[in-house]
């Protein structure tokens, strides 16, 4: 018990392993490579989160709180993981800032980096103004500034939400589904549709995947208490008259196609594997999956193992997950990890 | 001139001409052939708020295409253009060009009520094909079906008295409907009771059809009815922006005043 984890990236999964573990004793050392913890919620500024409905900056921000006040735990804020080596029980790794770690097993926590969407060019973004992610609407919700158009400020009266950016495409190189995004928009049409009630919000789609009790408390809400509309269409292109953005596709229910003007068009991205991965493999020495996330050694051993052990992986770091989720396998990881440290390596069930 | 993906294209939709000139350019014959665009431009927004302020359609918004209502559909069965799935969407979409295209077959609903039963979101399709039909007489794009003729002549009769009289409806019916009175399978039913003589049957109509027997008390009734028959009707004008003035248009022949309260009262 006496050498720390090490716990690889602040967001919810590294603070819910580092809180895990500091809350039955267990030192542990979190290295974070941005300047404060949170991760993707707090570095990105999400809004409320699903599906507890709470702001990002309350839940995991109170996460945040726990870790940095709990005595076992030694954060390493700019910092990354320049070397790794040893065995389970006696790893060493050098940080960034110098610093030279002693610890018994590692949790990589390192997250997802959210798709680019200038790599969709035929969407518009980054040639309108008014053609904007999720992340930046969650930011104009998230600052309290309301959601605008960028080009003027003023309130949009129509939106539509283009689902699958960046992800189930193969023309991109992205063949998963990111899991989120369907919830997310439909709670993003609420939520837009609860500040501006005039405001008629669109969602295109190809398949609607609000998984499990999302189903109704996202999907089915949005349509029967807030009345968004769902057009099951994959939008071909984003173009300008000038004046509004034109979004053309296909309404394939009609088998027509379309040509219809928004104010705001607002790209639901997907997640894409951490762009760290490969330096993140190379440190570890960890295989990644064929997509470019940390690969799982398997689903039934020790809980969020990878091809190198004593090392473990939890969250999005191993393929699109959601915070609870992250947070669940976060606590699993842990729980191999601490039995990793004292060379009680979990075997798969015969 | 072979055209691609021909079952795209509506018929009405092609243009051709016999002599056509463009820029100077003679293109008549082959090259004279145009296809009207049949891109959808926009969403009419107001279309589905409408239908769900009429009595039937109140939950359409819930619909989610699965396509139980048609595939459970007894009319959909001999008639496939009977698309209920298909109308929802139009509706909810606003694509109210392509609604009014099947206008006359959309109020051939039996209301047998198996599309209530299969869906799995309780959008309740047939309350939904009742206020579409109604929509669109309403906005004047059909004309009064015969049972809307029928419910109204029987509905007037019972607010105006507390109770009908079976040949007073049959021929306020007929004339609603422009029909004769002198048809055959009625005239055999007369013939068949006059065989009988029905003496006592006989005066009890004729009297019935001189002096209008009303129920007893009933005014105050008629009057309750009344007002709420009007607030429901200006409510559903308002939601369909239907102006005071252009009125639902009312066949000539009806004269059954409905909400005007009578002297003789």
């Amino acid at each position: 018990m006496s050498k720390p984890i090490l716990i690889v990236g602040g967001g919810p999964a590294g603070l819910a392993a580092a809180h895990a573990l500091g809350s039955i004793g267990q030192k542990t050392v979190l290295v974070e490579k941005a300047d404060r913890l949170g991760g993707a919620p707090i570095l990105t500024g999400y809004a409320k989160l699903v599906p507890s409905g709470q702001w990002a900056k309350d839940a995991i921000g109170g996460m945040v709180a726990r870790v940095e006040a709990n005595p076992a735990v030694t954060v390493r804020k700019s910092a990354i993981v320049k070397t790794f080596s040893g065995q389970p029980g006696a790893f060493t790794a050098t940080l960034s800032d110098g610093a030279i770690i002693e610890a018994s097993a590692a949790i990589l926590t390192t997250g997802f980096t959210h798709f680019d969407s200038v790599n969709k060019p035929e969407w518009g973004f980054g040639t309108f103004p008014d053609v904007v992610t999720t992340s930046q609407v969650e930011q104009m919700i998230s600052s309290g500034r309301g959601v605008r158009c960028p080009s003027d400020g003023r309130k949009p009266k129509r939106v539509a939400i283009l689902l699958c950016v960046g992800s189930r495409d193969r023309q991109i190189g992205r063949e998963w589904c990111s899991k989120i995004c369907c919830t997310v928009s439909a709670n993003m049409a609420m939520e837009i549709r609860e500040e501006l009630p005039d405001c008629h919000v669109y969602i295109y789609y190809m398949d609607i995947r609000t998984f499990g009790l999302y189903e109704s408390d996202y999907y089915w809400k949005s349509q029967e208490e807030f009345k968004v509309k769902y057009i099951k269409a994959r939008i071909a292109e984003v173009t300008s008259d000038g004046k509004q953005l034109i979004v053309k596709g296909e309404d394939t229910l009609v088998k027509r196609p379309i040509t219809i003007p928004f104010d705001m068009v607002v790209h639901a991205i997907g997640m894409d594997p951490n762009v760290d991965n490969m330096t993140l493999s190379a440190v570890f020495g960890v295989d990644l999956h064929r997509h470019g996330y940390i690969a799982r050694k398997d689903a039934y051993g020790a809980m969020g193992a990878t091809s190198r052990t004593g090392v473990f992986v939890a969250g999005a770091a191993a393929g699109p997950e959601t915070i609870d989720d992250s947070i669940a396998q976060a606590h699993a990881a842990a729980m191999s990890a601490l039995a990793a440290g004292r060379n009680q390596i979990l075997q798969a069930a015969e | 001139m072979p055209i691609h993906e021909k079952s795209l294209i509506r018929p009405e939709n092609l243009r051709t001409h016999e002599k056509l000139t463009i820029d100077g350019v003679d293109v008549s014959g082959h090259w004279s052939t145009f296809i009207e665009s049949r891109v959808i431009t926009d969403y009419n927004e107001a279309l589905e708020a409408e239908i769900a302020a009429l009595p039937g359609g109140e939950n359409i918004h819930r619909c989610w295409q699965c396509g139980s209502c048609t595939n459970s559909c007894t009319v959909n069965a001999i008639e496939p253009r009977f698309n209920p799935r298909y109308w929802i969407y139009l509706i909810r979409m606003g694509l109210e060009s392509e609604l009014l295209r099947d206008k006359d077959i959309i109020w051939q609903c039996v209301s047998c009520h198996k599309c209530t039963y299969a869906c799995p979101r309780d959008v309740v399709p047939e309350g939904v094909m009742k206020a579409t039909a109604h929509w669109l007489e309403m906005k004047g794009h059909t004309a009064t079906s015969p049972s809307m003729h029928f419910d109204r002549e029987f509905t007037e009769q019972v607010v105006a008295r507390g109770r009908i009289e079976d040949v007073e409806v049959l021929r306020g019916f007929f004339k609603r409907t422009r029909q004769p009175l002198m048809q055959d399978w009625l005239v055999e039913i007369a013939w068949r009771i006059a065989k009988r003589l029905p003496v006592k049957w006989g005066l009890k109509s004729a009297f019935s059809l001189l002096r209008k027997p009303r129920t007893r008390g009933w005014a105050k009734a008629r009057r309750a009815i009344e007002d709420y028959i009007h607030a429901q009707e200006e409510e559903h004008e308002k939601a369909l922006h239907i102006g005071k003035p252009q009125s639902r248009p009312r066949a000539a022949n009806e004269n059954a005043p409905v909400s005007r309260p009578s002297a003789a009262e």
